[in-house]
Order: structure tokens, then C-alpha cells, then sequence
């Protein structure tokens, strides 16, 4: 689009030209070329210049009109006179001082009107006058001299007054008025004779007034109807005078003889170029691309068939490559204005317009396209008139003529030039000339490139690789390697995806002809290894595989793949060397210049070499052979002979290498391979898609997983190939083969095993031949140190760097802690802690090294253990706390080595586990009594309450009784070491054991199940709702059973339970029986009811006393009486027992009014043993104490 | 040479690979002819995946003219299996009924090349009988609505 003339690619602007008072001509221009739309300004100095700005183009004026023979159809320089030297408008500035001045510069000013209208009439040319009013003078209108100045002006010029204006310069605010004024006076005049041109031309369009043959002027004046709308801004009418023009063109082609046949058609297509460019610049920039993109498909299909002379096809080309190339360029530009340009698409029934139709990319390859052939064609030519040896400097003369798309020789004659027609001949010879002198490789990269880019923008990757492999030929074309090697890679790598293998072939062949070209070894047998094994075979369509324009690998067919790979196999084995052409650096492999191949699981070279490597079992023993099958398939044309194969494991120990039998020559190179197994197979021939399969056993000492790396094979001397093994079972198949219709076969003979052959197995970890035990026995009790005793004793492996790992884990899942405890990490947190860790016996702890480890935690631990050899043993004990009754299951772990060296880290692990159970040894429950016949009445108790929480009461300043029992609840006996009541406060509380004391008994022995009493006596003096009794505490051990001997290791324990709060309250009444221990038959004897009355007010109470059928008595039976305050009433009965035996008193009963409180005594408290006769006691020494105790309830 | 002609037709699978592929060309043109088969797969995918842009939605297998290359013109359909046919023809004046008529003779063609038992789906086409069926129906193009 660059190579048009400006004023053809730029919309027309309006001209005005302005003469006279030149100070003001800057002003002016500046303002009009701001304008909307902007009027450019030809500024004259003086009104001389006028007279010549017109006078130049005078005579040629009526030519055209008239001439007999027309000699084109456009002129070349009449749109860039209009644009530049043809003013719509002249605009005379006369000062006002030259108007108001004396009658000789009136004069003046007259006859420069006059001249001035004599110039314009002809040509139409509007007038306007404009004077300017100095700041300080008045205003002309208002003036009487003034205004019959100008009243005479206007005569003078014959204008119509309103473009006779009035102009300041000198006020601001004026100034903008004014130029505004003259703005839309220019603007009016200027459209006015655009229009009346325009008017001027139609009507010699309507009457045919020229030469009704010549359709040469009818599309002149077309065009210039069109141009003289652009100007002012007719689109519509623009566009329909130039579509006229272009058809009434295309219609000439035919019938025109005027020029020699080949320049008339290089004439009418020049002009049609620009018609369409116009055109199409009309369309996109109103929007309508749909419309645009349709026309030019119209102008496509009306000129893509007139090539012309055979000679001058390169010529059509060129033409046809810049039509393309401008619609794209004036696509792009106005795509970026038009955002969504696929929503604008129109589609028409009978031509839908396509996708790519609309995007500039698709005309910019389609330009380079025809660049392409315009190329070849120019060649052709060339060479035509080179052989015929015509080349003569006769084209250096030939210019461009004065019509659009002519040509002519310029003949100097002394100063004068002429034009001389020439001949198509002649016309020829400087065309070819001139496309001698681009570089059209360029340009067509450039043209590629940008529709490249443009594709790979939209993301259409096909179009856009299309485009790159037509720019990587040009590269390649020219020399440029890099560039051509890195598109061509990419382009191949989209055909490996979607197996175009035809497509594919054609790139590799390029790719390894660059290969070759830049003397890189290694890429050439990439690339000719992965052509020899495409899937190209001569079965199908070898028809269609006679190209011509194949590239440099030749057609895709089976005999081309057998030749590539011989050549390549010729190469690797150092038999032949690549005859190289003009490079430097041959192509060569030696032993200085080895080659190496990797293939991984995603290389286009796996059609070369693919490598299955199966173990038969998943899982094996160690130092235990098992068998692994490999598996090799090539799809190579032609079998190659491997000289040796080498696997390569994991565990490095497991390498071997097998040896071509039938190459004795390469034994020698096994030899840096010392201390790997060599095996030796009769043939390593890889024949085309056949599994060549190996099976060999392999062992493992090591632990771990066991994993085939790779497969290397060596051909030749200085050629490997190594390729990554794969596993059977999770094979992808082969690119590009797995659409070809050809027989496939497992890589294992064993189906099972093809289906879940892995590369991988797992080596288990050697028997350990240790034994852990965990001597543990019975339930652990809470509060104990529980100890476990742990042996480690070697059977058949001696132990290294052993290490001996503890765990201790709820077995109900979760930690060893309640969530409920506030700190997690406190030290009671753990309801089972792992206290420590003791050495064997007699061994102290101190005597463990230094370097050994020994860590405790909580639930972990970890201690090392000592070497041990065979038979050896060795042992420690776990000491286990319980905090709280638990189920934990301990772990312990051995890992150890049975080699005593470092380096093999082999480790064994033992593993053993123990469920432990913790329980509760002791219960400790206690009871509050009164004495025996003797009841405080406490107000608590007779409340109704339902609270059973609810602490006991117990009277103030009374004796009570506690009874603290500990129930053996374990199963196994235990002994009972103290018991004691720890009292927080003894100011509060006094306390009396009973006269025993504890501590001094023999440990008292507790079978499970058997309780332990204790008599406390407790008097509490202070009156308190919550009183808090104290703590009891009960040291035990486990009876061993036997005698003492293991009294060191077992240690007491001590159970403490905090007693409850008790409840201390003064009784307001205490109600006390007093009768003797005993009665004898007959004998009378007193009982005595005592009334206590503890409080300060006067007490009514209620008491009867029921009769008893074994005793006759005496006294009153039922009877109120009150009791003063703080004082004791007594009720005094004689009884009479009247049988013997425990008898039962009489039942009595007191009722306190105030309290509505009725006490009646218990049966136990109104019992009595009546002797028949006087007992005679003999009082002995209480010697088992024990015994009492228990007997005390 | 007759004025209306196919030059080129190709099958294409899932992946887009192509399944068979023939021309029927006296040049040596036909690598660019793959090249052209290959890159209308792009309009395909565009028409397939973007249905409301190319203007008519896309309710049957006929995908009309795919684009336009300077010598030829490319025609596409869509079976309901996703599998791609490709025409190129040299006419610029195809009429899309003769085309429309191609393609069903040819896909039924397909679907009995297909039904063999012994075809492997997802492989390359390689039965002769179909070969012979598709280069009848290709000679045969354009004569029974124009004649």
C-alpha cells in the first residue's frame, strides 16, 4: 500500500489558496487545517503569484474535452494537482486602510479585483474578499466613507455580501469570531465548487458530449465525479461513481486497441488496482468488511484469469500479489478499528463468506503466495531472455508516461524531451529489468511472517504451520539454516501430533537436509533415523506420491525410507562417510567423535528403538534370581545388527551386558565394562516391527525397589543409542504407527505378563533372624511403674547399629491424653508416659556409651542397642506409668544391620507388639457414723432433698465416725503398707484414728476382691456448709508371693483420694439413749432418754414410749415437755428384762414441734442382750487388732 | 479433463489424523493438497467449536465451504462420530447441492468400509473396494444434477 502516491491513499482534502496581507497567512492556515473537516491553504504572497498559479495549467485545460485520440485513461498527476495546485477557493485579504485610502489605492485595489476575476471565471474558482480591520480604526460599517467602500467593493467584485467578510486580527475575541466566519465560508465554497465540477463532469457523463466511443474518458470522468465527491465528503456517490468506473473498466478489456496488447492490459489493471483500492477503502472504512471482503472476491475472480502474454506472467503475478497484500493491509487497519470483525461476517446464500475470509492473515499468505509464483515466472523470463542474450540498456530510458499503468521512453532531444511509444517487446525487457532488482525471498518471508503471526494470534495452528513451512523453505531457500531448522522443527512436531506422516516426511527431509547443511552429526541421524522409520509404505497411494515439489528427502515411500537408512547405518558404523557438499566439516563419527542417542518416553525416535523391559515377579526375595524378559522393536526398513546391549539398573550391581555372539570384535570393548556380568546371545538382529526378546535371570542383595533404567545399544563402534526401558503394562503405543493397519504383537511371549509386565520389582528386606520379646506380665496397675521387660536375642544374624524404637499408642486410636486437659505438653498430660528405659541387669546405665542413643519421650522412645554376635542377647526393661486406667498397645521396633560395615545400610526390622491393659489396684471408699446411741437431730437431713450430690452432713462439735474402706480390685494379691488420712487444715478438723495405728502393721495382705477397713474418729469444730476433710492415703504393694527376695524392684505405691466436703451443721437437738451394755433376767435396770436442747430457744417436744413384751417398765408413756434452752432434759425408765436373749426395748419416739421432726432410734439401737444370769467376763488384752477393726461395724 | 472436478478427498479421525487420504490429480500437486486437507481442519475445529460466528448453526453434517485457497475450494463434513471429510475441488463454481450429494454417497461408502469386521477402528482405511467405490463416486461428481 506504501508504493501508492500519497493523495491516493489519503482521503481528499479541500484546497483554498489566500493572497494578499501575508502576515496573516500563518494564522489562517493553521486555523482551516484544524478545522473539521480540514481545508488545506495555499498561501500567496502576493497577487502576482496568482496570475501564475493559474496560468501554468492553462492550455492543457481543454485537451481531454477534445482531443480526437485519448492516450490513457487517468492522468498520472491530475488527482495530485487538485490535492495540491487546484484551489476550490481564492480569497483576496485587502487591508481596510487600502480601501479607506486615497483614490490612488482604491485604484489599485480595483484592478487587482479585476485581474483577479479574469483568472478565476474560467476555471470556477470561488472568490471571497476579506478585509482587515486594524484594532484601532473604527468600524467600516459605521464609517460613512467605509461604507461606501464597500458598498463599491462588493460592486466591484460582484459578490454576494456575505462573503465579503470583515476580519480583526487584532482583538482575541474578535479573532476567534472572525475565523470561525471564514471557516464555514471557505468550507461552503469550497463544497460549492467540488459540487459544481462535479455537476459540470456528470452532465458531459449524461450527454455523451465527448466521443461516445471512448470509454477510456467515461471512466476518466467517472473518476473524477468520484473524486470530486470525495472532496466533499459524498461517500455514497464516491463510492457509486467509482464502481461505475471500475465496470465500465473491466468491460474495455475486450474492446480497447489503442495501446499494444500487453501494456493495454497492464494500463487497465493499474487502474482498476486503484478503482478497487478506492473502493475497498470506501467499504472497510464505512464499516461494511463483509461487503468489501465480497467485492473484492468479485475483483479477485474478474482478473485472476487475465495473465496476458506468456511472457508476462510475472507481471499478472505481481499484480495479483499486490491486491491481495492491500486489501490485507487496509484489512488490518481497519480491524483494529472493528473490534469483533467475525460478528460482521455476511454471509449470503449463494457465497457464504468462510472464516478465514475476513482476516488479513489469509490474504497476506495468499499475497505471498503469488509472490511466489510471480518469482518463478521472473526466473523463467529471465532466463528466456537471457539465452536469447537480448539484455540491452535500452530499458534504462523507459519512465513512466503521463497516464496511470503507461509506459514510455524518454527521448532527450537537446533541452526538449519527448515520449516515444514502445512495444510490448520493449516493455517486456524493462519489466523484467526492474524485477530484477528486488529481493522477492524477502518480501515473501515478511509476508509469511505476518500472516504467520496473525494465525498464531487467532490461535489456528494448521494455517499458521502452513505458513511457517512455506517461510522455512524460503529460509532454507536462501541459506538461512537456524531460522528454517527452528520453524521446521516446530511445524514437525504439530504433524508428529496429529500423524500427517506424509507432511512429516517432507519437513524431516528438510530438517535433515539443514542438518547436513550446518554439520551437525547428531541432529542428522535424529532426523534420517525417525524418516526411516515413519509409517510410509509403498502400499497405498504411491500414485499420488509422485511430487514434484517433494523437497530434498525425495517422495515418501519404502524404497526412500530403505535408502535413508542405509546411508545413516553407513554413517554410525564408520563404513562410509557422508559425501558432503560445500560445507567445511564433514560428517563423520570416530572414536574422537562418538555419538550418543538418548530416546525417552516422549522422543519421536521411539518408532526407532523401543525398549520393554518386564520383571516375571513383582515382588522377590533377595539374593533369589528371578527372571526379567526384554523386549526390543524397531520399525526401521531394513534389520540392524546390535553389537551389544546393555541394561542398565537402579542398583548399579545389577548391570549386565550381552554380547553379539556373531561379533567377537567387540569383546574388547566390554573390557572397561570389568566386573559386570556379560552374557552372550546368538543374534541381536532387530528385524522391522518384531519384538526381539531376551530373558535372562537377575538377583538382588539389596533391599529395595529394583529398576530398569535403560536399554543401550551399541552399533557399530561409536554409535549407542540409549534408549529409556518401559514397562509393558503402561506402554503407550508407537506415534504415528498406531493409526497403520499392521500386525502388533506384545512385547512378551506371556500374554499376563505384556498385560502387567512391570519395570520395576520390589527386592524384600532379608528374614531378620532376631528374636524381641516382650516379657510383660498380667495388668499394670495406675500409679505403678510398670516394667516390661524387652530381649532381644540373636538367632542366626548378628546385630549392628541396632536400634531398639518404643511406641506407645492408645488403642483406641488417638494420643495418650485426654483432649480435655488444658496443656497438652504438661507433664501429666499423658495418661501413660514412658517413664524410662533400664539397661540390662547389672548393667548401669552409666556404662552405656556415650555415642549411643538413648531418647525418651513421652510415648516414644528410642534406645540403641549394642553389637551382638550370633547367639548373643540382650535385654532392657521399659518403665511404663499410668496415670489413668488405659488399654495401650505398645510397639517395639528393631531395625539392625547383620553386616557390620556402614556403607550397605541394609537394614532388618523386627517388629513386635503388646496390648497392656491398666487398671485401677485400689478403691478407696469411705462412710460417716455417728455414735452409737447418740443422734444430733440436722436440720439438712430432714429437708426434703433430692439431690443426691448432696455432701454428708455431720453435726458440730460432735463425734463422728469415719470408715475408710480399700478394696483390692485387682486380681492379683497385694499388700496393704499404710493407710493414713492426710488432713489439709487441722484447725478445722480434729481427727482421732482409732488407738491402732497403721504403720505399725505387719503389710497386710489383700486378696483380690478382699476390703480393708479403717476407723477414723472426726470431730469437726468449725460450722462450715463446705468443709473440706483432707486426703486419704494408701501405700501398697504387690505381694510377690514369695518371700521378700524381689522386694528391691518392687516399690511401694501410693493411692491418694481426696475425701468429699462434708457438710458440718449445729444439731439443734441431740437425742441420746443411755442403758447399759447388758441386762440380766430380772434385774431391773434404768433407761435414761436424754434431751439435749442446743439452742437458745425453749423446745416443745412430743415423745412416746411403745410397750415391749419383754420388759415391764416404768414411767410415763406419752408425754409433751419442753426443754429450755441450752439445757438437757432427762426421761428416766426402769426396765425389767422379763425374757432373755437379745430382746428389743421398747420403742420410743420424739417428735420436735418446732422442727416437725420425729426421731425414731434404730432397731440396732434399741436392742439389748439379756443375760439369763449374771456373766462372769474374763478381760484379755486385744491382740489382734486387725480383726477388731474389721468387726467394728 | 472435465471443468468440474475433485481433486482431493480425505477422511480424518479423532485426533485429526488422517485416515485415508486420496487425490485424484494428473499434477504433481498433491503434497500441497495434504497441506490444504490439513489446514481446513482448522475451519473445522472453528465451526465446530464456535457455531454461532460462522453465522448458520450447525445442525447437520454438510459444513459447507471451508475456505477458498487460490486454485481450489475446500468443502467439509462432520459425521456423527467426529469424523472429518475433506473435498477439495478445482471449480470455483461448485454448487453446494452436487456437493452436498458427494458427501453422502460418500459417507455411506465410509460406513461399509468401516463395517468390516477385520477394520480396526481408528486405523487408517486401507480396503481397496473402498478405494474403487470412491473414486467412482468422485468421477461421477457433478454429472447427475448437472447432465
Amino acid at each position: 500500500m506504501e508504493e501508492y502516491p500519497e493523495e491516493l491513499r489519503t482521503p481528499p482534502v479541500s484546497l483554498i489558496a489566500v493572497v494578499g496581507c501575508p502576515e496573516l497567512h500563518a494564522t489562517l492556515s493553521r486555523h482551516l487545517h484544524s478545522e473539521q473537516p480540514p481545508i488545506n491553504t495555499l498561501a500567496l504572497p502576493d497577487f502576482s503569484k496568482a496570475s501564475l498559479l493559474f496560468s501554468t495549467t492553462k492550455e492543457s485545460k481543454d485537451n481531454d474535452d477534445h482531443e480526437t485520440a485519448v492516450g490513457g485513461i487517468l492522468k498520472r498527476d491530475w488527482l495530485l494537482k487538485h490535492r495540491t495546485k487546484v484551489p476550490s477557493v481564492l480569497a483576496a485579504l485587502f487591508s481596510y486602510d487600502q480601501l479607506s485610502g486615497d483614490p490612488a489605492q482604491w485604484l489599485q485595489v480595483c484592478s487587482l479585483l479585476d485581474q483577479l476575476k479574469a483568472l478565476l471565471r474560467p476555471r470556477n474558482v470561488k472568490f471571497l474578499l476579506l478585509v482587515v480591520v486594524p484594532h484601532q480604526s473604527s468600524n467600516p460599517l459605521n464609517d460613512d466613507i467605509g461604507e461606501d467602500r464597500m458598498l463599491a467593493l462588493r460592486k466591484r467584485a460582484e459578490l454576494d455580501p456575505k462573503y465579503i467578510l470583515l476580519f480583526k486580527p487584532d482583538e482575541p475575541s474578535e479573532l476567534k469570531q472572525s475565523l470561525q466566519r471564514l471557516g464555514s465560508a471557505f468550507a461552503e465554497l469550497a463544497s460549492a465548487y467540488y459540487r459544481d465540477e462535479g455537476r459540470r463532469i456528470k452532465l458531459r457523463l449524461e450527454k455523451k458530449t465527448f466521443n461516445s466511443s471512448s470509454i477510456e474518458l467515461h471512466v476518466r470522468y467517472c473518476f473524477k465525479v468520484a473524486v470530486y465527491a470525495e472532496f466533499r465528503r459524498d461517500w455514497v456517490e464516491a463510492l457509486r461513481f467509482y464502481e461505475d468506473a471500475y465496470q465500465t473498466l473491466r468491460e474495455m478489456i475486450g474492446t480497447s486497441k489503442r495501446l499494444p496488447a500487453l501494456q493495454r492490459l497492464v494500463e487497465i489493471k493499474t487502474v482498476a488496482e486503484q478503482l478497487h483500492f478506492k473502493i475497498s477503502t470506501l467499504l472497510l472504512h464505512g464499516g461494511k468488511v463483509g461487503e468489501a471482503v465480497l467485492w473484492f472476491r468479485r475483483h479477485n475472480a474478474s482478473y485472476r484469469r487475465l495473465v496476458g502474454a506468456p511472457e508476462a506472467i510475472f507481471l499478472h503475478r505481481e499484480w495479483m500479489s499486490r491486491q491481495f497484500l492491500v486489501f490485507a493491509e487496509l484489512l488490518d487497519k481497519s480491524s483494529a478499528a472493528i473490534q469483533n470483525i467475525s460478528s460482521l461476517v455476511l454471509a449470503t446464500k449463494d457465497t457464504p463468506l468462510t472464516e478465514w475470509e475476513s482476516r488479513p492473515a489469509y490474504y497476506y499468505q495468499l499475497a505471498a503466495h503469488y509472490l511466489k509464483e510471480k518469482r518463478s515466472s521472473l526466473e523463467l523470463a529471465l532466463s528466456m531472455l537471457e539465452t536469447a542474450n537480448e539484455m540491452d540498456n535500452s530499458a534504462e530510458s523507459v519512465v513512466p508516461s503521463a497516464y496511470v499503468g503507461q509506459f514510455a521512453r524518454l527521448l532527450e532531444q537537446g533541452d526538449a524531451f519527448s515520449m516515444l511509444p514502445i512495444t510490448d517487446e520493449e516493455y517486456i525487457r524493462f519489466a523484467v529489468a526492474e524485477g530484477k532488482r528486488f529481493q522477492d525471498s524477502f518480501e515473501i518471508i515478511a509476508l509469511l511472517k505476518k500472516s504467520y503471526e496473525s494465525y498464531g494470534d487467532l490461535k489456528v495452528q494448521r494455517m499458521g504451520s502452513f505458513c511457517g513451512f512455506q517461510m522455512a523453505r524460503e529460509y532454507y531457500a536462501a541459506g538461512d539454516f537456524t531460522n528454517a531448522k527452528q520453524l521446521f522443527d516446530d511445524i514437525a512436531s504439530l504433524y508428529r501430533r496429529e500423524g500427517w506422516v506424509i507432511l512429516l516426511w517432507e519437513v524431516l527431509g528438510y530438517l535433515r537436509e539443514c542438518a547436513r547443511k550446518r554439520g551437525t552429526v547428531k541432529e542428522f541421524v535424529e532426523y534420517s533415523l525417525e524418516m526411516a522409520a515413519l509409517p510410509v509404505s509403498s502400499g497405498i497411494d504411491t500414485q499420488s506420491l509422485r511430487f514434484k515439489e517433494c523437497g530434498p528427502a525425495g517422495p515418501a515411500s519404502l524404497a526412500e525410507r530403505e535408502v535413508i537408512h542405509k546411508e545413516v547405518f553407513g554413517l554410525v558404523c564408520g563404513e562410509s562417510e557422508l559425501p558432503q557438499v560445500e560445507s567445511r566439516n564433514n560428517l563423520q563419527i570416530t572414536g574422537d567423535n562418538p555419538l550418543h542417542l538418548e530416546i525417552d518416553l516422549v522422543s519421536p525416535l521411539r518408532l526407532v528403538l523401543l525398549a520393554s523391559v518386564a520383571f516375571h515377579e513383582q515382588i522377590i526375595k533377595p539374593s533369589v534370581s528371578t527372571l526379567i524378559t526384554i523386549s526390543l522393536l524397531s520399525q526401521l526398513p531394513v534389520s540392524v545388527e546390535i553389537d551389544q546391549l546393555e541394561l542398565q539398573f537402579n542398583q548399579s550391581d545389577c548391570n549386565f551386558i550381552i554380547m553379539n555372539a556373531q561379533r567377537p570384535s567387540s569383546a574388547a570393548t566390554s573390557d572397561d565394562k570389568q566386573g559386570h556380568r556379560v552374557e552372550t546371545s546368538s543374534s541381536l538382529a532387530l528385524a522391522t516391527n518384531k519384538w526381539l526378546r531376551f530373558t535372562y535371570d537377575i538377583k538382588s542383595d539389596q533391599s529395595g525397589k529394583l529398576e530398569c533404567i535403560s536399554v543401550i545399544a551399541k552399533i557399530g563402534t561409536h554409535f549407542t543409542i540409549c534408549c529409556r526401558a518401559e514397562s509393558p503394562a503402561s506402554m503407550e503405543d508407537l506415534p504415528l504407527w498406531k493409526f497403520e493397519d499392521r500386525v502388533e504383537t506384545s512385547p512378551t511371549k506371556d500374554a499376563a505378563l505384556a498385560f502387567n509386565g512391570q519395570k520395576a520389582a520390589q527386592v524384600e528386606e532379608p528374614d531378620p533372624q532376631v528374636d524381641l520379646y516382650l516379657g510383660a506380665s498380667g495388668p499394670a496397675f495406675v500409679g505403678e511403674s510398670f516394667m516390661v521387660p524387652v530381649t532381644v536375642i540373636s538367632m542366626g544374624h548378628a546385630v549392628y547399629s541396632g536400634e531398639l524404637k518404643i511406641n506407645l499408642v492408645d488403642v483406641k486410636g488417638g494420643g495418650l491424653f485426654s483432649p480435655r486437659e488444658a496443656e497438652p505438653y504438661s507433664l501429666d498430660s499423658h495418661h501413660v508416659e514412658l517413664v524410662g528405659i533400664s539397661g540390662p541387669q547389672g548393667e548401669d546405665e552409666s556404662q552405656l556409651g556415650t555415642d549411643e542413643i538413648k531418647k525418651i519421650q513421652k510415648s516414644f522412645g528410642l534406645v540403641s542397642v549394642p553389637s551382638l554376635k550370633c547367639g548373643e542377647s540382650w535385654s532392657c526393661k521399659l518403665e511404663i506409668k499410668w496415670h489413668r486406667p488405659k488399654p495401650v498397645m505398645l510397639f517395639v521396633s528393631l531395625g539392625y544391620s547383620p553386616q557390620s560395615n556402614e556403607s550397605t545400610a541394609q537394614k532388618v526390622n523386627v517388629h513386635k507388639s503388646l496390648q497392656i491393659e491398666g487398671k485401677t489396684a485400689i478403691l478407696i471408699n469411705h462412710q460417716f457414723m455417728l455414735p452409737f446411741r447418740r443422734d444430733p437431730l440436722l436440720l439438712s437431713r430432714i429437708k426434703p432433698v433430692s439431690d443426691s450430690d448432696q455432701p454428708a452432713s455431720l453435726p458440730l462439735n460432735e463425734i463422728s465416725i469415719l470408715i475408710v474402706s480399700a478394696k483390692n480390685s485387682a486380681e492379683v494379691p497385694l499388700r496393704l503398707l499404710s493407710m493414713s488420712l492426710q488432713l489439709d487444715n487441722d484447725s478445722v478438723v480434729r481427727s482421732y484414728s482409732t488407738p491402732h495405728e497403721v504403720e505399725d502393721l505387719d503389710p497386710a495382705l489383700l486378696v483380690p476382691g478382699e476390703e480393708f477397713k479403717k476407723v477414723f474418729t472426726v470431730i469437726s469444730e468449725v460450722n462450715s456448709s463446705k468443709l473440706r476433710l483432707g486426703t486419704m492415703c494408701v501405700r501398697w504393694r504387690r505381694d510377690s508371693g514369695t518371700e521378700e527376695q524381689s522386694g528391691s524392684t518392687v516399690t511401694s505405691v501410693l493411692t491418694e483420694q481426696i475425701l468429699p466436703d462434708v457438710n458440718v451443721e449445729l444439731p439443734p437437738l441431740v437425742v441420746s439413749l443411755d442403758c447399759p451394755p447388758y441386762a440380766i433376767l430380772g434385774d431391773p435396770f434404768t433407761y435414761l432418754i436424754k434431751i439435749r436442747n442446743q439452742t437458745q430457744l425453749l423446745q416443745e417436744v412430743k415423745f412416746s414410749l411403745g410397750d415391749a413384751q419383754s420388759f415391764v417398765l416404768s414411767g410415763s408413756h406419752i408425754d409433751t415437755v419442753f426443754v429450755l434452752p441450752k439445757s438437757e432434759h432427762i426421761l428416766s425408765y426402769k426396765l425389767v428384762p422379763l425374757a432373755s436373749g437379745v430382746q428389743q426395748l421398747p420403742r420410743f419416739s420424739v417428735t420436735c414441734v418446732r422442727y416437725s421432726a420425729g426421731f425414731l432410734p434404730s432397731i440396732a439401737a434399741s436392742t439389748i442382750f439379756v443375760f439369763p444370769s449374771k456373766p462372769h467376763f474374763k478381760v484379755a488384752s486385744v491382740r489382734d487388732r486387725r480383726t477388731e477393726s474389721l468387726v467394728a461395724e | 479433463m472435465p471443468e468440474k472436478m475433485i481433486v482431493c478427498v480425505a477422511v480424518v479421525g479423532h485426533q485429526n489424523n488422517p485416515l485415508y487420504i486420496q487425490s485424484f490429480t494428473e499434477a504433481d500437486d498433491a503434497l500441497k493438497l495434504h497441506h490444504i486437507v490439513h489446514c481446513s481442519l482448522d475451519v473445522v475445529d472453528e465451526r465446530v467449536n464456535n457455531p454461532k460466528k460462522s453465522g448458520s448453526p450447525l445442525n447437520e453434517t454438510f459444513l459447507g465451504l471451508l475456505y477458498p485457497t487460490e486454485n481450489y475450494k475446500v468443502y467439509g463434513y462432520l459425521t456423527n462420530t467426529k469424523v472429518k471429510f475433506i473435498v477439495v475441488t478445482t471449480d470455483l463454481d461448485v454448487r453446494d447441492a452436487d456437493v452436498r450429494n458427494f458427501f453422502r454417497r460418500f459417507h455411506a461408502a465410509y460406513v461399509d468400509a468401516v463395517s468390516n469386521p477385520f477394520h480396526v477402528p481408528g486405523k487408517k482405511i486401507t480396503s481397496r473396494t473402498f478405494a474403487e467405490r470412491v473414486s467412482t463416486i468422485v468421477k461421477s461428481f457433478g454429472l447427475s444434477s448437472a447432465g
